[in-house]
C-alpha cells in the first residue's frame, strides 16, 4: 500500500469509528482515500447553529508532508471563507508553515468547526464579513443566520 | 536536365525524404556590375520540381529551406542554381547544378539518417562557367520541424513546436467576445468549459478531464479571488489579451497571450497594452544591459581569449619558428604577418638578435636569457595589470621588459590584432595571463582553495573545447526565436555547432562579431526556459530560478526540446556566451554527476524540505505510517511508486528514516525527470564534454552557464534588514567593507549562499523574493564567534556571528562561502 494511503485509511478508519460531534465523514468514491466529504453541523451557539455544511476534503498525494486543503461547498458567510462556489477556507494549521506530518485530519476538521464559533477577522479572507463582525457583531450574527437559512438547510 | 522514366507508382504514397537547400558558396559572378539574385530548383526524377525563395544580390546565398519528396533509392536528386533577374533569357541566367543518386547518399531503411552534403557545382550542357559549391541536407526524418520560413509547398503546415500550456485545465477558453477573437489560438487549449478561477484543491481531484492537470497540491492556501473569471480579479478586468493564472504552488502570474509571455506582475488595470509593453521592454532592456556586463574572471582583460589561434607548437623555446614549420606555423605565419612582426625601428636592445625562419619570418634571440620570441622587443609592448593590491582595480601599465623571462616552457605571442597572449607548451595550453604576474584573486585571499579563474583557463584551454575551422550559421527570426534555433541547432551536428557561430537574424544586417550571438542567446534563454512552454517552471524557492517540469510530458515532444536545450547550454559555453537564466541549485549538482542531498530540497520544495526535516528530527513511529513508496500523480492519474524494490511493503521506522529521507529526495528531485535530465545532459554533453566540466564545482557551473553579474553593493546594503544588529555595529560595517573588497565572483559566491542563486533581480535587491514571497536580504545576529556563519537560503538570510575583528569575519566569512554549501552543514 503507498505511503500516503496507509496513513490516510488508518485516520479514516479513526475518524468513522470515533465520529467527533456534528462531524460526519464519508468517502466522495470508496476507491479513492483521498478525497472526503465532510459534513458539518452548524455549532450550536453560532449563527450558523441549524445549518449542514458540505465541505470537500482533498489529501495531496504527498500527504502529510503537504496539509490537506480543504472547501466549504455549501456557502457560507463568514470572515474566513470566500462567499462563492469555492469555499476557500484560510486556517493556521492548514499553512504550509505550520503545517507538521504529524498533524492530523480531525485536528483539521475541529478547527474547521471552531472556526465557526470563533471567527478570525484579523486573518480574513472576506474583508466585508470581516468589518461587520468586528463592528457590529449582532448585524454580521443576524445577516450568517439569513445566509445558513438560504444555503445550508 | 536530369531525368528518369520512374513512374509515381513505384514510391512511396507518402513522402519519406526531406530535402533542404542550405547554401550555395561563392557563385560565378557573370556581370561586372551586378550580383545575381539566386534561386534553386530541386527536381526528383525529372517530376517533383520545388523552388526556394530568390535572395537579392549575392554570390553567397543562404535560403535554408526545406521540402519533403517521395524517392527511392534510385531517384535522382537535381538541384540547379538560377539568377532570377535572367531567367527569361536563353539561359535562363544558369548559375550550375548538382546531382545525386540519392540511395548514394542516404539509407532509407534508417529512419533518423541525415546526410550534409557539399559538390562543387558543375555545368551542364551548355558549357557556361560555373563556380562555388552548394550545400544541402538530405533527412528521411521528417518529424523534425522543417526549416522553411515559407509554407512548404506540397500542402502541409508548416509545424510549429507543439507546445502547450502549463495547466491546461485552468486555462479554459477565451470568453466569446469579439475583442478575444485575434487571440494566437494555438496557446489556448481547446477546452470548451467556461473558465473558472482553478481552486487548487480541485484539480488533481477532478482529474476526469482527458488533458493534463498539472496543478498538482499547491501548497498555499486558497486564495480569496475565487469570484473572479481568469480575465479580471479585483482590480477590475486584465487588458485584453492577459489571463490571471495559478502555477502549481498556487502563485498567481499573468499571461499575456499577444506576446506569448507570463509575468509575475499584474498588468496595470486601465493602463494601456501599449504602457505594459513598454514597462515591459524597459525591463528587458536592463535585463539586456546586466545579461551583457556579465563576465567571468578569465575575461578580464577584455575580450576572450584568442579562439582563432593555430594549434600550440611543440616545439622548444630556443628555436621557435624553425621547429614549429609545419602546416600550423604556416598558418600562425598568415595571422603573425598582419601585426605581430611588423618590424620595429631603431637598435635592438643589447644581446638581441634578429634571425628568420626558412619561411621569411623574422623572430628574435634574446641571448641574455637564451630565449626567443615572435615579437620585436623594440615594439613597445606593454602588459596591462590588474593589482589585486589596488582595491580600485585601475589597470597599471608597464613595459613587458620589467618582468623578467617568462618560466620555462611558456611563449609570448600575439594574436591578429597585436594582444598579447601567453602559450605554455609544458601542457599546450593559451592563455591571456602573464604567467609572471601574480594573480589577482590569489592575492586577495590568502586561504582561496578554488580557484575558479584557472579552472576555467584549464578548461577553455582544453582540445576538445577549441573551435574549428569553418563557420556555424544560425539564421533566425527574433519573432520565432525558438521554433527557428530548434530546427536550426537541431539540424546541424554537433561538430558543425563547434564552428565559429554566425548568428544572423532575418530581415536585420549585421555581422556576428559577438554581439548578435550574446543577443541570441539572451533572447532564446527567455523563450526556451518561459514556464509558458511547460519544459521548465519556476521553484517554489523564489521566483526566478528554474527547475525541470516533471509534467512537460503534456508536449508529447517534450524530450527533443530538452536535448535541444541542452545542447544550447553547452553551445553557450562553448562559445563563451552566458545564458539568462539560473538554475535550482539540484540541476547543477546533476549536471555534474553529483549525488543530491537532502539540503537541495530546500531550494525545490521548501515545504516539502520542511516535512521531511520534521521526520528527522522527531520520533515518527506510530505517527507517519510511511512505506518505502510514494504516489506519483501524472494529468489525473496517481501511481504507486516503490523507493526501493518492494518498498510499498517496507514501512518506515526510526531506524530506517533516514535511507528513506535520502531515497525520497533523489525521487523528487532526479527521479521524476529522468527523462527530461537524460535528454538535456544528452544533448548538454555533445558540446561539453563530462569530465572537462567536471572541474568545476556546482556553484562556479552556475556562474559558468550564466556569467558573473556586476553586483551593486549600495543597492544591496540599502534593501538589507537587520535583526540583533543595527547598521552601525562594528561587524556590520566590516560586512560591508569585506564585501567591497571582494571581486565579482566572490560577491557571487556569497549571494549563492545566502539567497541560492548568483541571480539578482531586475529591478535590484529590492525586488528579492524568498520561498514566501518578497523578503530582503537579511542579517541576523546568530552563532558563536568560533562557528561559521550560516545561511538559510529560503528567507535569504545570513546568520552572523558577532565577530572581533574585520580579519576575523574576513576569514570566516570566506570559509563559509568556499566551504559549505549553506544551511545544514557545518
Amino acid at each position: 500500500m503507498a505511503s500516503s494511503q496507509k496513513r490516510i485509511t488508518k485516520e479514516y478508519a479513526e475518524v468513522t469509528a470515533n465520529p467527533p460531534a456534528g462531524i460526519h465523514v464519508s468517502l466522495v468514491d470508496e476507491s479513492n482515500v483521498h478525497n472526503w466529504n465532510v459534513i458539518l453541523d452548524g455549532p450550536e451557539g453560532s449563527p450558523y447553529a441549524g445549518g449542514k455544511f458540505t465541505l470537500l476534503l482533498v489529501l495531496p498525494s504527498d500527504y502529510p508532508f503537504k496539509p490537506p486543503k480543504i472547501n466549504f461547498k455549501t456557502r457560507i458567510w463568514h470572515p474566513n471563507v470566500t462567499f462563492d462556489e469555492h469555499g476557500s477556507m484560510c486556517i493556521g494549521i492548514l499553512k504550509p508553515e505550520a503545517w507538521k506530518p504529524s498533524s492530523k485530519i480531525l485536528s483539521v476538521l475541529t478547527a474547521t468547526q471552531n472556526l465557526l464559533v470563533e471567527p478570525v477577522p484579523d486573518d480574513a479572507v472576506e474583508s466585508s464579513a470581516a468589518e461587520k463582525f468586528k463592528n457590529d457583531r449582532p448585524a454580521f450574527d443576524k445577516e450568517a443566520r439569513e445566509y445558513t437559512k438560504k444555503y445550508a438547510k | 536536365m536530369a531525368s528518369s522514366s520512374r513512374t509515381d507508382s513505384s514510391l512511396p504514397p507518402q513522402p519519406n525524404l526531406r530535402i533542404t537547400i542550405i547554401a550555395a558558396d561563392g557563385l560565378y559572378k557573370r556581370d561586372v556590375f551586378r550580383f545575381p539574385d539566386p534561386f534553386a530548383v530541386a527536381t526528383l526524377n525529372g517530376e517533383q520540381t520545388k523552388t526556394t525563395s530568390v535572395i537579392k544580390r549575392t554570390l553567397n546565398p543562404y535560403w535554408n529551406e526545406s521540402f519533403d519528396l517521395r524517392a527511392s533509392e534510385d531517384s535522382i536528386l537535381a538541384v540547379q542554381i538560377f539568377d532570377q533577374k535572367k531567367f527569361k533569357k536563353k539561359d535562363q541566367g544558369f548559375l550550375g547544378v548538382i546531382n545525386v543518386r540519392v540511395g548514394d547518399v542516404i539509407e532509407f531503411s534508417s529512419a533518423q539518417d541525415d546526410q550534409m552534403l557539399t559538390r562543387d557545382l558543375k555545368k551542364s550542357t551548355d558549357n557556361l562557367v560555373v563556380h562555388g559549391k552548394l550545400i544541402i541536407n538530405l533527412s528521411t526524418n521528417l518529424e523534425a520541424p522543417p526549416r522553411s520560413n515559407l509554407a512548404p509547398p506540397n500542402g502541409a503546415n508548416p509545424r510549429r513546436p507543439s507546445m502547450s500550456t502549463p495547466q491546461g485545465s485552468t486555462s479554459a477558453g477565451f470568453p466569446a467576445s469579439p475583442s478575444h477573437t485575434s487571440q494566437p489560438q494555438g496557446v489556448i487549449m481547446a477546452n470548451g468549459n467556461v473558465s473558472t478561477q482553478p481552486t487548487p484543491g480541485h484539480a488533481p481531484a477532478a482529474g476526469s478531464q482527458g488533458h493534463a492537470a498539472p496543478a498538482t497540491a499547491g501548497s498555499q492556501a486558497p486564495r480569496p479571488t475565487g469570484t473572479f473569471s481568469s480575465f479580471e480579479d479585483a482590480q477590475g478586468r486584465l487588458p485584453a489579451g492577459w489571463e490571471r493564472r495559478e502555477d502549481n504552488l498556487g502563485r498567481t502570474y499573468y499571461v499575456d497571450h499577444n506576446t506569448r509571455s507570463t509575468s509575475w506582475t499584474r498588468p496595470t488595470a486601465g493602463g494601456s497594452t501599449e504602457t505594459q509593453r513598454n514597462e515591459r521592454d524597459a525591463n528587458t532592456q536592463v535585463e539586456r544591459q546586466r545579461h551583457q556586463n556579465r563576465t567571468l574572471p578569465e575575461d578580464r582583460t577584455g575580450a576572450n581569449s584568442p579562439s582563432n589561434m593555430p594549434p600550440a607548437a611543440t616545439a622548444p623555446q630556443q628555436q621557435p619558428a624553425p621547429a614549429a614549420a609545419s602546416g600550423s606555423a604556416a598558418n600562425a605565419a598568415t595571422m603573425m604577418a598582419t601585426g605581430a612582426t611588423t618590424a620595429g625601428t631603431g637598435e635592438l636592445p643589447p644581446l638581441w638578435e634578429q634571425r628568420h625562419t626558412p619561411e621569411g619570418r623574422p623572430y628574435f634571440v634574446d641571448h641574455n636569457t637564451r630565449t626567443t620570441t615572435w615579437v620585436d622587443p623594440r615594439r613597445q609592448q606593454y602588459i596591462r595589470m590588474y593589482g589585486g593590491q589596488n582595491a580600485n582595480n585601475t589597470i597599471q601599465q608597464q613595459p613587458v621588459s620589467q618582468l623578467g623571462p617568462l618560466p620555462s616552457g611558456w611563449e609570448m605571442r600575439l594574436t591578429n590584432t597585436a594582444r598579447v597572449y601567453f602559450v605554455d607548451h609544458n601542457t599546450k595550453t593559451t592563455t591571456w595571463d602573464d604567467p609572471r604576474l601574480p594573480s589577482s584573486l590569489d592575492q586577495n585571499v590568502p586561504q582561496y582553495k578554488r580557484d575558479f579563474r584557472r579552472k576555467l583557463i584549464y578548461f577553455r584551454s582544453q582540445p576538445a573545447l577549441r573551435i574549428l575551422s569553418g563557420q556555424c550559421h544560425v539564421k533566425v527570426r527574433r519573432s520565432h526565436i525558438f521554433e527557428d534555433s530548434y530546427a536550426e541547432i537541431m539540424r546541424q551536428s554537433a561538430t558543425d555547432l563547434k564552428k565559429r557561430l554566425m548568428i544572423k537574424f532575418d530581415g536585420e544586417d549585421g555581422l556576428d562579431y559577438g554581439g548578435l550571438s550574446r543577443e541570441f542567446f539572451f533572447l532564446l534563454s527567455h523563450e526556451m526556459f518561459n514556464p509558458f512552454y511547460c519544459l521548465f517552471e519556476y521553484s517554489a524557492h523564489d521566483n526566478y530560478t528554474l527547475q525541470i517540469n516533471p509534467h512537460s510530458g503534456i508536449n508529447p515532444e517534450h524530450l527533443n526540446y530538452f536535448k535541444f536545450i541542452g545542447r544550447v547550454v553547452g553551445l553557450a559555453i562553448f562559445h563563451r556566451r552566458f545564458l539568462d537564466a539560473f538554475f535550482v541549485g539540484a540541476l547543477y549538482k546533476m549536471m555534474l554527476h553529483k549525488p543530491v542531498a537532502l539540503s537541495d530540497m530546500e531550494g525545490v520544495d521548501a515545504d516539502f524540505h520542511r516535512s521531511l526535516q520534521w521526520m528527522l528530527d522527531n520520533p515518527i513511529e506510530g505517527v507517519l505510517e510511511q512505506t518505502f513508496s510514494t504516489e506519483d500523480e501524472r494529468f489525473g492519474v496517481t501511481n504507486v511508486e516503490d523507493l526501493k524494490p518492494g518498498g510499498r511493503d517496507i514501512d518506515v521506522t526510526d531506524e530506517n528514516k533516514k535511507e528513506y529521507v535520502d531515497l525520497m529526495v533523489k525521487w523528487r528531485i532526479q527521479k521524476r525527470i529522468d527523462d527530461q535530465f537524460q535528454a538535456f545532459i544528452t544533448g548538454f554533453h555533445e558540446l561539453i564534454p563530462a569530465e572537462l566540466v567536471n572541474v568545476f564545482d556546482e556553484r562556479e557551473l552556475e556562474l559558468l552557464i550564466g556569467g558573473i553579474a556586476e553586483i551593486d553593493v549600495e543597492d544591496w546594503k540599502k534593501h538589507t534588514d537587520y535583526r540583533g544588529y543595527t547598521e552601525s555595529d562594528e561587524v556590520i560595517k566590516f560586512f560591508w567593507q569585506t564585501i567591497r573588497s571582494w571581486d565579482g565572483e566572490q560577491k557571487s559566491r556569497l549571494l549563492q549562499f545566502a539567497t541560492g542563486t548568483s541571480r539578482i533581480p531586475v529591478n535590484g535587491f529590492k525586488d528579492l523574493q524568498g520561498s514566501d514571497g518578497p523578503r530582503r536580504f537579511t542579517i541576523e545576529k546568530q552563532g558563536e564567534v568560533n562557528n561559521l556563519p550560516k545561511s538559510h537560503t529560503c528567507f535569504n538570510r545570513l546568520d552572523l556571528p558577532a565577530y572581533k575583528s574585520l580579519e576575523q569575519l574576513q576569514q570566516k566569512l570566506t570559509m563559509a562561502v568556499e566551504e559549505t554549501m549553506g544551511f545544514g552543514q557545518e
